[in-house]
This record gives C-alpha cells, sequence and structure tokens, in this order.
C-alpha cells in the first residue's frame, strides 16, 4: 500500500540535517508521499528502509517508452480508475498492424499513412501512433526485410511481434536501437526474451491470461533485470479484455498486487469486433491498442474518441481569444460575443458554419469557463467585453455599433450596454437556435 | 468490485396483458456493478429516433432511409422489422414549428406509430413552454395504456410532461445538463410531485463525440457509481443520445464517399462509450449504426 506523509517521517531519521535539499524530515516526507523526492537522496538511511520507501513511493503503473524521437509513444504513469478522479495522463499508442507476408508496395504505403496522416481538432494534431510487425510468414529473413522497409521509409515507434526469438532478432538487427515494443514473452519462453530485451534495450511485452499469471510473469523478468514491461491480459472476448483490464487497473494503483503495475496491451486484431474493442481499449485501460489499417472514419473517430477520454477534466482546452471572421463577414455583418472554452467556441462555430451565416464572432478570454460558469463567477463581465471590443479591433471591423451576446450572459446585457455605449441583444441559449435567431432578428 | 447499491428497474411498454398493444416490454436497470462486469445488468437497449417533421433531420439519415420518413408510422415499421431497433422514439418535431398549433397532429401520429410497430415507445414532445401542456396530455393520453417513456423533463420545466406521465401511467426522462447534482435535484422534483423511482429514467445529457463527449461521459460515470455506492436519488437507469453526432462539422464535410460510415461511426463511438458509462439505453438515428452497436454490445455482454 502507499505511505501517507506521516508514516514515511516516522521511518526518517529525523535529523532535519537539509542534505537531501529540503529543510525538514517531515517536509521531505510529504515530497516523497506525493511522488516529487527520491528516497534514495537522504544519506542516512539504512539499505532496507530505502528499499521499503522506493516500492512505497514509486508510481503504480511504470512508465514505459516505445521508439524514440518526436513520435515516440509514452504510457503508464495512470493513477486513477475513473477520469473524473483525476485525469487520464498518457494516450494509449494506436498501433497499425502490418503482417510481414504484405506486398513492399502496400507495407509503404500504409507505413506512410500513418506516419503522414494528422487530423487538427481543437488545436491540436492527431496522428496514429505507430505500426505493429507481425510475423505471420513463419520465416526471420521475410520479417527482417519487412522491417528494413519500414525502417528505410519512417521513422514511427514499433512493436515487433512473434512467438520465436531468432525471428524478432533478425527484426532487431534492422530496428534495435530505437526501441521497439518486443511481444511476447509467455512463461515457456521468457528467458529468451528477456535475453533479447537486454542485449538490445527495448521494452517487452509479457502474456499471460490472469492477474496471478502476468504478476508471476513480470516478477519473473524483472529478476532477469527487465523493467520496461508491458502485459496482454491474451483475453479471446472484449467482455473478458473489460474484466481482466479493470481488476489490473485496480490491484495496480491500489497497490495490492504491485506486480501488475505496468501498461495494458490490446490486440483488437484478434476480436471478432475490431472496432467496439477498438473503443473499449481507448476508454477502458488499454496503453497499446494493435488494430488493423484503418481508414479515413475509423481513424478519425478513434482519434477523437482517445483526444476526448485523455482530456485533463480540470483544464478545459481553450480557444485563443480573438476576433473571428465566419463565412467571410463583411463591415455590415452581425458580432457575436462568446467565450473561450473550445467546446462552447466550436459548437457556436459548427452552427454559424453550417448555417452559412457571414459574422463575425469575438472571443473573449474567459480562462476556459463556459458562458453559464463565467457569468455565474463574475468572469465574463462589461469590463471584459469592452476590453474585448477594443483590443481585437471590434470597432474597426464592423460599421455598426450593435453585438449579440450569448442567451445565459443575459443578466450582464444592460450594464454591457452602459459601458460600451453598444447596442446589446441577448441571443439564444442554446447554439442550435442561432441561425433562426439571426435569420428572424437581423436578417 | 463489490457495491451496496442497486438500480432500480424501469419497464416500458404494455402488453395486452397490461392493458397496452405493445408486443414485448423492455426492462432496463437491475444493475449492481459497473457496466459488462460480473453481476452487471444485461445488454443495453438500443432505440432508433425517428421524427413526424424532417425538417431538421440529417440528410444522411434521410437519404439512407427512404421514403418511409415521410410517414412515421410507416418509419417506426421499418425500424422494428427491417432495422431490429429494441425501441423506436418518436421526436415529435412538427410541435417546434413558429405558430404550431397541429394538437390533433400530434395525436395522429402517435396512434399511426403506435399501429406500424409493437415496439415499445418513447415519446419527444414539445421544447417550447407555451404548448408544453396542450402537447405533452395529448401525448400521455394518445398513448395511454402503452407505459411509454415521455421526455423531456427539464428543472425549470418539468411539470408538464409529469404531469402527463402521471395521469396516463407513462414513465418520464430527466435531462440535467451534465451535472450530477442537477440531476439528482429533478429525480428528487419529480420524486415530490408523484413519479415513483422506477418511473423515472436520467438523461445526464450527451455531446456529440469531439464535442463535449468526455463530459458526459465522465457524468454518467459519476451518477453510475453513486447510485451503486448506495445514493438512491440516481439510482435510475440512464438513457444516452448523441442527438449533435450528424450534424458537426467531421460528419458534414466528410468527403462523399465516406460520409454514411463517418456519420455510423460518429455515432457508435458515442453510444457504445456511453453504454460502458452505464447508460441502458442508447439512442441513434442511422439505422447502420444500430445494426454495429448490436453486433458491439453482444460481444461485451458474452453472447457472441
Amino acid at each position: 500500500m502507499a505511505l501517507k506523509a506521516l508514516d514515511i517521517y516516522k521511518i526518517l531519521p529525523k535529523k532535519n540535517c537539509k542534505e537531501c535539499g529540503f529543510p525538514t524530515c517531515l517536509a521531505f516526507a510529504m515530497k516523497i508521499a506525493s511522488g516529487k523526492a527520491d528516497p534514495a537522496t537522504c544519506p542516512y538511511l539504512d539499505e532496507e528502509t530505502r528499499q521499503k520507501l522506493g516500492a512505497a513511493t514509486r508510481p503504480p503503473i511504470r512508465l514505459v517508452r516505445i521508439g524514440v524521437g518526436p513520435r515516440k509513444v509514452v504510457v503508464g504513469e495512470e493513477t486513477v480508475l475513473f477520469r473524473h478522479d483525476k485525469t487520464f495522463y498518457h494516450p494509449p499508442g494506436l498501433m497499425v498492424e502490418i503482417p510481414d507476408t504484405w506486398s513492399p508496395g502496400q507495407v509503404k504505403v500504409v507505413a506512410a499513412q500513418i506516419e503522414n496522416e494528422m487530423f487538427t481538432r481543437v488545436g491540436q494534431d492527431l496522428f496514429l501512433s505507430g505500426v505493429a510487425i507481425r510475423n505471420v510468414s513463419g520465416a526471420a529473413d521475410t520479417f527482417q526485410k519487412t522491417v528494413a522497409a519500414i525502417e528505410e521509409m519512417v521513422s514511427l515507434p514499433e512493436i515487433l511481434i512473434s512467438d520465436h526469438p531468432e525471428v524478432l532478432e533478425a527484426g532487431l538487427i534492422e530496428c534495435g536501437t530505437y526501441r521497439p515494443l518486443l511481444c511476447a514473452a509467455t512463461d515457456a519462453n521468457y528467458t529468451s526474451f528477456c535475453r533479447l530485451a537486454t542485449k538490445f534495450g527495448c521494452p517487452l511485452t509479457v502474456r499471460a491470461g490472469s492477474v496471478e499469471g502476468l504478476a508471476n510473469l513480470t516478477t519473473k523478468c524483472v529478476q532477469e533485470g527487465v523493467e520496461d514491461l508491458v502485459m496482454d491480459p491474451a483475453a479471446t472476448t472484449p467482455r473478458e479484455f473489460l474484466a481482466l483490464s479493470t481488476q489490473i487497473r485496480k490491484a495496480a494503483i491500489e497497490r495490492t498486487v504491485p506486480a501488475v503495475g505496468y501498461p495494458v496491451y490490446c490486440d483488437t486484431t484478434t476480436y471478432p469486433d475490431p472496432d467496439a474493442a477498438c473503443a473499449l481499449g481507448v476508454l477502458k485501460y488499454g496503453s497499446l491498442i494493435v488494430t488493423r489499417p484503418l481508414e479515413y472514419s475509423r481513424k478519425l473517430a478513434f482519434l477523437t474518441l482517445r483526444q476526448n477520454i485523455y482530456t485533463d477534466p480540470q483544464k478545459p482546452i481553450q480557444m485563443a481569444p480573438g476576433l473571428y471572421p465566419v463565412n467571410s463577414p463583411g463591415r455590415e455583418s452581425p458580432l457575436l460575443i462568446t467565450v473561450n472554452f473550445s467546446l462552447t467556441y466550436f459548437t457556436v462555430l459548427g452552427y454559424l458554419e453550417g448555417a452559412k451565416i457571414p459574422c463575425h464572432l469575438l472571443v473573449v478570454d474567459t480562462e476556459g469557463l463556459s458562458v453559464l460558469t463565467a457569468v455565474a463567477a463574475g468572469k465574463l463581465n462589461e469590463t471584459l467585453v469592452r476590453e474585448s471590443l477594443k483590443k481585437f479591433g471590434a470597432e474597426e471591423a464592423v460599421s455598426h455599433r450593435t453585438l449579440v451576446l450569448p442567451g445565459y450572459a443575459a443578466p450582464i446585457s444592460g450594464r454591457v450596454e452602459e459601458m460600451t455605449g453598444w447596442k446589446v441583444m441577448v441571443g439564444p441559449r442554446d447554439a442550435a437556435d442561432l441561425p433562426e435567431f439571426l435569420e428572424k432578428e437581423m436578417g | 468490485m463489490t457495491w451496496s447499491g442497486e438500480i432500480d428497474r424501469v419497464h416500458i411498454g404494455a402488453t395486452k396483458q397490461e392493458g397496452g398493444t405493445r408486443s414485448r416490454v423492455c426492462t432496463v436497470g437491475g444493475a449492481k456493478n459497473l457496466p459488462f462486469l460480473e453481476g452487471a445488468s444485461e445488454m443495453p437497449l438500443i432505440a432508433l429516433e425517428i421524427c413526424d417533421d424532417t425538417g431538421s433531420w440529417s440528410p444522411i439519415v434521410l437519404a439512407y432511409t427512404g421514403d418511409v420518413t415521410r410517414d412515421a408510422g410507416e418509419w417506426a415499421k421499418k425500424a422494428e422489422k427491417e432495422f431490429g431497433a429494441d425501441l423506436v422514439r418518436l421526436h415529435l418535431t412538427s410541435t417546434r414549428k413558429r405558430g404550431f398549433s397541429d394538437v390533433r397532429g400530434v395525436r395522429t401520429t402517435i396512434e399511426a406509430v403506435l399501429q406500424g410497430t409493437g415496439l415499445p415507445l418513447i415519446i419527444e414532445g414539445s421544447n417550447e413552454p407555451s404548448v408544453d401542456s396542450e402537447v405533452f396530455s395529448a401525448c400521455g393520453e394518445a398513448a395511454a395504456g402503452e407505459r411509454a417513456l415521455l421526455g423531456t423533463a427539464e428543472a425549470d420545466r418539468y411539470r408538464s410532461v409529469a404531469a402527463a406521465a402521471v395521469a396516463f401511467g407513462h414513465g418520464v426522462i430527466a435531462q440535467s445538463p451534465i451535472d450530477i447534482n442537477l440531476a439528482k435535484q429533478l429525480n428528487i422534483l419529480l420524486h415530490e410531485i408523484g413519479m415513483p423511482h422506477d418511473r423515472i429514467v436520467i438523461d445526464p445529457f450527451t455531446g456529440a463525440l469531439g464535442y463535449g463527449f468526455e463530459y458526459s461521459y465522465s457524468v454518467m460515470e459519476r451518477i453510475r457509481t453513486a447510485a451503486l455506492k448506495g445514493d438512491t436519488d440516481l439510482a435510475m437507469p440512464m438513457i444516452s443520445a448523441a442527438a449533435d453526432s450528424l450534424n458537426i462539422k467531421e460528419v458534414r464535410e466528410a468527403p462523399q464517399e465516406v460520409r454514411d460510415e463517418t456519420a455510423v461511426m460518429w455515432e457508435f463511438c458515442a453510444a457504445f462509450s456511453a453504454a460502458v458509462a452505464g447508460a441502458e439505453i442508447v439512442c441513434v438515428r442511422h439505422p447502420r449504426t444500430l445494426e454495429k452497436l448490436k453486433k458491439g454490445f453482444a460481444h461485451l455482454a458474452g453472447e457472441g
């Protein structure tokens, strides 16, 4: 179980020597408890205490890096079962399967797509994460050729999938220095897989069908010197995956089974309904998700789902405040005000674009609060409106002096009119009613 | 995981023996665990949404579904016979026209839908306070005895719909704006004016994928875990409809050849995830989403 600051304090030397860099032993204990200090920096701890503290204060799920460079996949270090309890930190890698039986042309096309195709949503660039090269041919040299062809073209994180160490080693000759994830060691062959992982410094996937089985196997691998591990619960149905991944997450974060404190692997290609499996992997604790190549619709939907689920609930994505033209407005076009909570902005924008109504959208800085909460908190007020009109050049952009406030900002409409001298109209509460409102009132 | 609470069971639809004309009754609720884990309730149900005025309906759905969309009764029939829906959710969009007064038309539509399908019904009445009372009482009366689910009650306008539900023996959908406390408050209000707990279904409001869906997902998880921990004011089944899915930019502006598929994936991801978060009823508009969800739920429920 995790130790609290006071429990840690009790076993510290209590000398307040400051040699750890903190003013007192209690301050040091608090930093250790929150994972921000390393117990090893105390020079007066005996070996036993140091180990005890180390085990209790390291992150409950190990951080594992796959690949190198800007596109590397970093997973693990999750701390909660539900995103509303804090947040989910590291989005799962969506890894596209490339069998080594494909023609070089096919390999090329798919690998290039994964590397280059990008969607931009809410100001973030969304990509698929990497490739999962699977040894279907059974031949080591075929596998090696496929890995080499991919290496030559792209610099994406890779998973190398084979049950045979000699096949993996052939692939590692091509990409061993780029931290590919090896997949997968079982109870029967883990020593040879561990040898490979150690030789090339690669992370390793272990496969077992139960929490106990996985805990045994990770413990054995750690004894062999391999600590960067990923676990494949080898579920045969999505239902089984959900049950196992939930048990694993719970056991890891509550530290009841510390040996399963590693990211989880989810191979959707083994399920009869890969789409459901992929969505489930994203929602329920999958950290590396292997999928068949995804065409446009699936790719966009799953990347968006991943973005949604891994958004920090306490830090809403914000839009840059400013004056935005919608549907090429003229100087006579209406001026609408909204807030910089990205969701509000994109919803309003969606309806305006859909209705093809030219207008100016003035996005004011409410620090990411929605209209309703910004009005309640006093952040959306007449001063902000006046300053934003000036700062973003609204007076020059339009020839009229009428602005439309969101429906939920009705309580401040009088004060805005007084302070800005603009005529204020109160728009609808629901963005869906904007097109009708604009047609009726301004048309 | 073990929990102390249990979700109330709500029945929708009444057969001949129970005084209605439905060919089956849908029962939702009864969960004692998070969805699809041991002790969870049965398969989530899928409602196909239809309407009586297609002016604001997604052209993608209208094109795919075909001519029956001009007749709510025929549309409902197809939802059952061809698309395999568990429920039909009728949106009385005709009531949203400016100057609406055709209450008799509303009755006729509901009667036609009841004729067209034997499935239990969800009926969405007006969203204009000035006609609420008339419209909801017409809905309640036209479906009297059928134990439908009437929508939608909100904190500032729940009396008309609840009154119709109480008077004619229907259940009610209680919608709150992605907020667990407001969801609870509305359930208490409805209870106080005579709605029993086992006739309330919570609609925590579902934003479209990429447009606030994460808030809805988390509020559903919060409502469900609170209920399982023993909060009886939140221990009702949930309904989720990411109704904006087909109007958002990614779907509207998808290349022509993949627009249908994008629409289906967008509805699928939200509805599937909502079920994983705890929704017992998910609502979709594209018939192909329905088919895809059925398959997905079957695998999750361990039936395939």
